[in-house]
């Protein structure tokens, strides 16, 4: 054991490890197990490997296991950062990633760190905060301003709170795209998230807020591209409402987790929002084709219609809010000097490739809002 | 890539990219075009952004570089006086570029000759903005006129250091200019193309490096200069709006909602346009002028940072009158019209965004729709033109026709 140690010691990036080891990359493995087990073993004997260890922080992660957390949590980890995630436990904490390499997998599960609870329930949040401590705090999942004042009560010595709003708080506008200096709308969806972003400010801690678009990417449970997907795979038409030409924004859910590093600990980024999305936006009509082309289906039949000819009751009949919704990523760009590494079909292709096309996804396959709509205009046809 | 940030991060993003030795003599920094492209470039040799540094370019004082809505300019490194040449168009949208890019370079201490296409007995100028080309002469301008195909004549053998053509759509207008400017040593040339040439995509905004259409005539307008000459830079405008504009934009829409019109728009009104203030293409060009070898090998965008729809155009409008508007669609092949005539606006999301100019030049936009319409419609009232009889032969063919419609 002591040798392995040694050994492990002199390698300081697992890249160097046996290259048989990167055979295994995206590839997924039924038998490995003994293999992984040993490796597994390797790195949690050798204790805490920290690959910078000047700047390495103890971070806590609200969430963290479901979408953006899963892969910001990998890039902390990766950093040599310790890495807690506060869930109430009801999705597993860790779970491999589709092409992602099982000794990967195996390194960061054996290093991150659960903190269970609700939280909801206030006097937990602070005082297992305060017993823990916390240099930084993530907060992915938080949606209401009260959940974020234990939090602060409990880590007086926070270096820095950084949260995961919405570019839903801004007012519509008929001058798009919408700047981080835009007018937000009180009565939003989100105001949540406003109120959260005020209380924050008054708080006088230190605090970095982020405003994603429309998230995209493998492990999605908003069915985003998932929607566009299950119609292509069963080759029918595309329902799309009104003119579609309405101008929407994606933005892949791992340029979000590197827009989320590049703000740890960046004094720019004390006290300043961001609005992080895709460099380019797109046409709902182009989004359906976007979709098709880089899932490999040929191109949809899209159909329009108008959404106030039909009362669809409880249903979505389509993801997107119907109307022009983008954001201007500009000042991430030049403040951070973060740029998103994948374009709209790129991206399209990485989630497609790695979630829906392998079979994977969040929410069944509903036709009944199509079919509404595809009667009705059958009917008008005849 | 960050590179014009504040100068502390600029500098230190520059010692990341390049040996220490190249930052004492303008050094080139080269973008690949892809940063601002999704699709390759139609040309990509000649037309890729590049981005070069001068060393007066670097020392520039961080203070002024604070954003501000007031100033057009936050980069403002050589105060070398220049002799610059517009040779600008006698009609149409871009005419009033070089009246205000005249004056804010006769204002920043420049030499400045404004040769306009044609005879100066033309009834071409008694409309603005050459209706007040005094302006530009009691601002210590020199204003001529001739054929650009003979500008090293008109201009009576003056040597300039900078050109601008405001003019030419294809190559046969513009090579004239060109090779003239290029034979007396011109050291900088640039050149108003047009957004229009950007093919049409899914995915807004064009970006600089964009694919454009290949048979657009400003493309081999583009090659050209770009082959031609060391230091050359490219404008790509869309609409614009400001006092001295010769062609109608806001006016449009006002000639209609003071008269209690409906105001007819082709299709959803949801199509995406970009309509600047004049100043703000004005600015931009006065930095290329001020900045030449940041400026030099690109192409920027010359519009505000800001999209608004057919729609929206329409009520800011309404808005900066003080009155209601009343916005009907319809179908132009329906209706059996050609919208250009109809409609002043493509109908089409057409939109381009100005990131190169804010990237590469620190460029601010300024203009504010809201604020700017209003100014616009208490020159349209001085003037009188709210009281001047119009015929309106196609809104009321579009409307008959939409009644016609909906009486089925």
């Amino acid at each position: 054991m002591a040798r392995l140690v040694v050994v492990q010691q002199k390698q300081p990036s697992f890249s160097l490890l046996p290259s048989s080891l990167s055979d295994f990359n995206g590839v997924r493995l039924s038998n490995s197990s003994i293999q992984q087990f040993s490796k597994r073993k390797e790195w949690q004997a050798k204790g805490a490997f920290q690959v910078k260890a000047s700047s390495a922080k103890k971070i806590l992660i609200m969430g963290g296991t479901r979408f953006i957390g899963v892969f910001l949590s990998r890039l902390l980890v990766k950093e040599g950062h310790q890495v807690t995630l506060f869930t109430r436990g009801k999705t597993p904490i860790t779970q491999q990633l589709p092409g992602e390499s099982d000794q990967d997998y195996a390194d960061f599960s054996s290093k991150i760190l659960h903190l269970k609870g609700d939280r909801k329930d206030f006097e937990f949040v602070k005082t297992s905060l305060a017993a823990e401590g916390f240099d930084v705090v993530y907060d992915i999942n938080g949606r209401e301003a009260d959940e974020v004042e234990p939090i602060l009560d409990g880590l007086p010595k926070l270096e820095q709170y950084i949260y995961c709003s919405s570019a839903g708080v801004y007012l519509k506008s008929d001058l798009l795209p919408h700047f981080e200096t835009d007018a937000v709308d009180p009565k939003s969806r989100h105001k949540g998230k406003l109120e959260t972003e005020s209380l924050l400010d008054s708080r006088g801690v230190n605090w970095t807020s982020i405003r994603p678009v429309y998230i995209y990417g493998p492990l999605n449970y908003n069915p985003v591209e998932e929607w566009f997907f299950h119609r292509l795979k069963a080759g029918r038409p595309v329902p799309i409402p009104n003119s579609g030409v309405q101008i929407t924004q994606l933005g892949h859910v791992k340029d979000l987790a590197r827009a989320f590093v590049q703000v740890l600990g960046n004094a720019k980024a004390s006290k300043q929002v961001y609005n992080i999305s895709g460099e380019k936006y797109v046409t709902f009509d182009g989004l359906a084709r976007a979709c098709a082309k880089a899932a490999g289906f040929p191109e949809p039949e899209i159909v329009h219609y108008n959404p106030k000819e039909f009362d669809f009751g409880k249903k979505k009949a389509f993801p997107f809010r119907d109307q022009h919704f983008f954001a201007s990523v500009e000042k991430a760009k030049t403040e951070l000097g973060w740029k998103p590494e994948f374009d709209l079909i790129e991206g399209l292709a990485d989630s497609y490739n790695l979630d829906f096309g392998r079979g994977t996804y969040r929410k069944a396959a509903d036709f009944s809002t199509d079919d509404m709509i595809l009667n009705k205009s059958l009917v008008l046809q005849s | 890539m960050a590179v014009v940030s504040s100068s502390s991060s600029f500098l230190s993003s520059l010692a990341l990219n390049l040996p220490s030795s190249a930052l004492s003599s303008h050094p080139r920094i080269r973008f690949s075009s892809t940063l601002f492209s999704l699709f390759p470039s139609s040309s990509p040799s000649s037309l890729s952004s590049s981005l070069s540094i001068s060393s007066s370019f670097l020392f520039y004082p961080v203070s002024c570089r604070r954003p501000s809505v007031s100033s057009s300019f936050s980069v403002k490194a050589s105060a070398e006086k220049k002799k610059v040449l517009i040779v600008n168009t006698n009609s149409g949208g871009h005419a009033v570029i070089g009246f205000y890019f005249a004056k804010e370079l006769l204002s920043s201490g420049h030499d400045v000759t404004i040769l306009t296409v044609g005879d100066e007995s033309s009834n071409k100028m008694k409309k603005p903005p050459f209706s007040r080309f005094s302006e530009i002469v009691s601002a210590g301008g020199r204003t001529v006129w001739g054929d650009p195909s003979e500008v090293g004549k008109v201009v009576g053998g003056a040597a300039f250091d900078v050109v601008l053509d405001n003019n030419g759509k294809d190559l046969d207008t513009v090579r004239p200019v060109a090779d003239w400017a290029k034979s007396t040593g011109v050291k900088q040339f640039l050149y108003i193309s047009s957004a229009g040439i950007y093919k049409p995509t899914d995915e807004p905004p064009h970006v600089e490096g964009d694919v454009v259409k290949a048979d657009a005539s400003h493309v081999a307008v583009e090659k050209y200069i770009a082959e031609v000459f060391t230091n050359w830079a490219i404008f790509r405008p869309q609409y614009m709006i400001g006092s001295g504009n010769n062609k109608d934009c806001e006016e449009w829409f006002f000639d209609r909602i003071v008269r209690d019109r409906p105001v007819p728009i082709p299709g959803s009104g949801m199509q995406l346009t970009n309509i600047a203030h004049v100043r703000d293409l004005s600015s931009m060009l006065t930095l290329a002028v001020e900045n030449p070898a940041a400026s030099s090998g690109n192409i920027f965008n010359c519009v505000s940072d800001r999209a608004v729809t057919l729609d929206g155009m329409a009520k800011l409008c309404a808005q900066a009158t003080g009155r209601p508007v009343k916005i009907v669609h319809y179908d132009p092949k329906a209706v059996g019209i050609d919208a250009k005539k109809a409609f002043p606006f493509r109908n089409m999301h057409f939109y381009a965004e100005p990131r190169a100019a804010k990237d590469i030049l620190g460029w601010k936009c300024t203009t504010n729709l809201p604020e700017d319409l209003k100014e616009r419609f208490d020159e349209y009232i001085k003037i009188g033109r709210d009281k001047k009889p119009m015929q309106f032969e196609l809104d009321d063919k579009i409307l008959d026709s939409l009644k016609v419609a909906v009486a089925v």
